[in-house]
């Protein structure tokens, strides 16, 4: 196992939904890493990396000055797609530091869909005609992740006989865990299976509770080494493996034929095991990033959990709701139901599972997985051990 | 309206990797000269060989339904009062490998089905901004 950085401090801003932050995506940015660095015993002058992902508007060299580090010697973002790229910060963050190219670094996400476009909303795409990469699918009106994940999930579960329920299940199991954290934007509004089957289809086979919400809101962690976390006041938690990538043909185009249909998470779960020498079963809770309920199922069953055919099985019954579920799963109520800070809230939630402070905290956790969003190369992973 | 998705529906900006498959009038699929690959999108390399000796082939013009989807909730304001339309993942024959999207017309969007045999169809359309002629590639659901 690795083991050679760890997490030493999380934050959050107040989760709103989307378009509901009287703060710009800027402030919001600085308060989760300030509270990031209240929560870690750190001076914000102390801080010297920032990594993001998808994000071109909170620039680091602006964070840097507005939060008065010091100096800034790690900066970086993985290429491509969205959320899928969540626990590949923490890799990066792993790596500055291991390395000994800064000595606290942060990774954030911050997003305020009042003060800019909705991510699901295209509305950034569509101010025109469609521009050469968008051309092949959006004159046929294939204009959202949405569509594009419905496509793979229905062959899926056309191939493998996967019922409606499986995705019910990851959306319910979501709602009932938000219940019980104060944070999540859909506390106190419990969803049942009467009312996710009765809400309107976005696309076939997703019904809207099928689909993540869109929020404003931002979250950090901070990441250094094990020497350095002695010094510090609080928890340290161990990152043991982390995972980023995309197999052979990916990164062209989905829709081609050698990885159709297909979330492209087997070889990230492959990695992850492989570099923490773990198994699926090994894993006491899971944060997967659900941008829709059918990525969720069909990644589960590329890195291993189960088969597709077994896979209504082994998410029925609330296999995945609570702190006690036979895998504890998206425990802070996930993207669905505590708040889409495009995963990175979840690597959070991974966190403070370890720590013991979590609203839905399962007992004795060991390893504390967060896999990033499913449906988009290339995909990430990162596993926690245990707090020191 | 010669367009499923309406006249007034986003077109595609023209280039010369996009040109011949949205305006030849058949399906059109990048093809290496050097050691045959199919593959689509188009790109400047080929992905089997790294060859740069890349044509256009026209191709049967018919195909299988991989996977096709309804979309209820409109995401463009030319959608709204559209309703719900069929989007589709079609293997193209002839081009092994190769994938294209597009809509199945002349039926309703729910009788779509996975492995459904189809053939292309063009939507005839002029680009008011440019004046390019374009012939957009759909599908047909097909009886053999």
């Amino acid at each position: 196992m690795h083991g050679e950085a760890v997490v030493v401090g999380v934050g959050e801003s107040v989760y709103y939904k989307h378009g509901g932050s009287p703060d710009s995506e800027f402030q919001l940015a600085c308060t989760a890493i300030r509270n990031a660095a209240q929560d870690a015993g750190l001076e914000l002058s102390q801080l010297d990396g920032l990594v993001s992902y998808m994000d071109t508007r909170n620039s680091p060299l602006r964070i840097a000055a507005a939060l008065g580090f010091d100096e800034l010697r790690w900066s970086a973002t993985p290429w491509a797609g969205g959320g899928n790229n969540s626990s590949a910060t923490l890799q990066f963050a792993d790596a500055a530091v291991s390395g000994g190219y800064a000595n606290y670094v942060v990774g954030f996400r911050a997003l305020a869909q009042g003060q800019f476009h909705r991510l699901g909303s295209g509305a950034g795409l569509m101010a025109g005609s469609a521009p050469e990469g968008l051309a092949w699918g959006m004159p046929y009106g294939l204009l959202s992740p949405a569509q594009e994940c419905a496509l793979h999930t229905k062959r899926w579960m056309h191939d493998h006989g996967v019922s409606q329920e499986a995705l019910a299940a990851i959306s319910l199991a979501c709602y009932a865990n938000a219940q019980r954290n104060p944070r999540a934007v859909r506390y106190g509004r419990p969803l049942t299976r009467e009312d996710y089957h009765a809400s309107r289809w976005i696309v076939e086979p997703f019904h809207l509770f099928d689909c993540c919400q869109e929020n404003d809101g931002a979250a950090a962690l901070i990441v250094t080494t094990p020497e350095r976390a002695r010094d510090l006041p609080g928890k340290a938690v161990p990152i043991l493996a982390t995972a980023q990538g995309l197999g052979p043909d990916i990164g062209a185009m989905a829709f081609q034929q050698r990885f159709f249909p297909g979330m492209y998470y087997e070889n990230v779960g492959r990695m992850i095991w492989e570099r923490a020498g773990v198994r699926p079963s090994d894993i006491d809770v899971l944060q997967l990033y659900e941008n829709f309920t059918g990525p969720v199922v069909m990644a589960l069953c590329e890195m291993g959990y189960c088969k597709p055919e077994e896979v209504d099985a082994f998410v029925a019954d609330g296999a995945l709701e609570g702190p006690d579920a036979r895998l504890p799963f998206n425990t802070s109520g996930g993207n669905l139901a505590e708040a889409y800070i495009h995963g990175l809230e979840m690597v959070v939630e991974a966190v403070r599972q370890s720590r013991g402070d979590s609203t839905c905290q399962v007992e004795a956790v060991d390893l504390s997985l967060a896999v990033g969003g499913p449906g988009y190369a290339p995909g990430s992973a990162v596993l926690f051990g245990p707090a020191y | 309206m010669t367009r499923y998705l309406g006249d007034d529906f986003l077109l595609p900006n023209l280039t010369p990797r996009n040109t011949p498959f949205f305006t030849a009038g058949s399906v059109q699929i990048q093809a290496c000269e050097d050691c045959g690959h199919a593959q689509h999108p188009p790109d400047d390399l080929c992905y089997a060989c790294q060859g740069t000796q890349l044509a256009f082939r026209g191709m049967p013009g018919t195909g299988r339904v991989e996977s096709a989807v309804v979309v209820h909730h409109p995401l463009h304001p030319a959608l709204v009062e559209r309703g719900p339309y069929v989007v589709a993942i079609i293997s193209v024959d002839g081009a092994p490998g190769c994938n294209v999207t597009g809509n199945v017309v002349g039926c309703a969007p729910e009788t779509v089905e996975i492995g459904a045999r189809v053939r292309a169809v063009f939507e005839e359309v002029e680009d008011p901004r440019s004046g390019e002629s374009l012939k957009i590639p759909q599908w047909e659901l097909a009886s053999d």
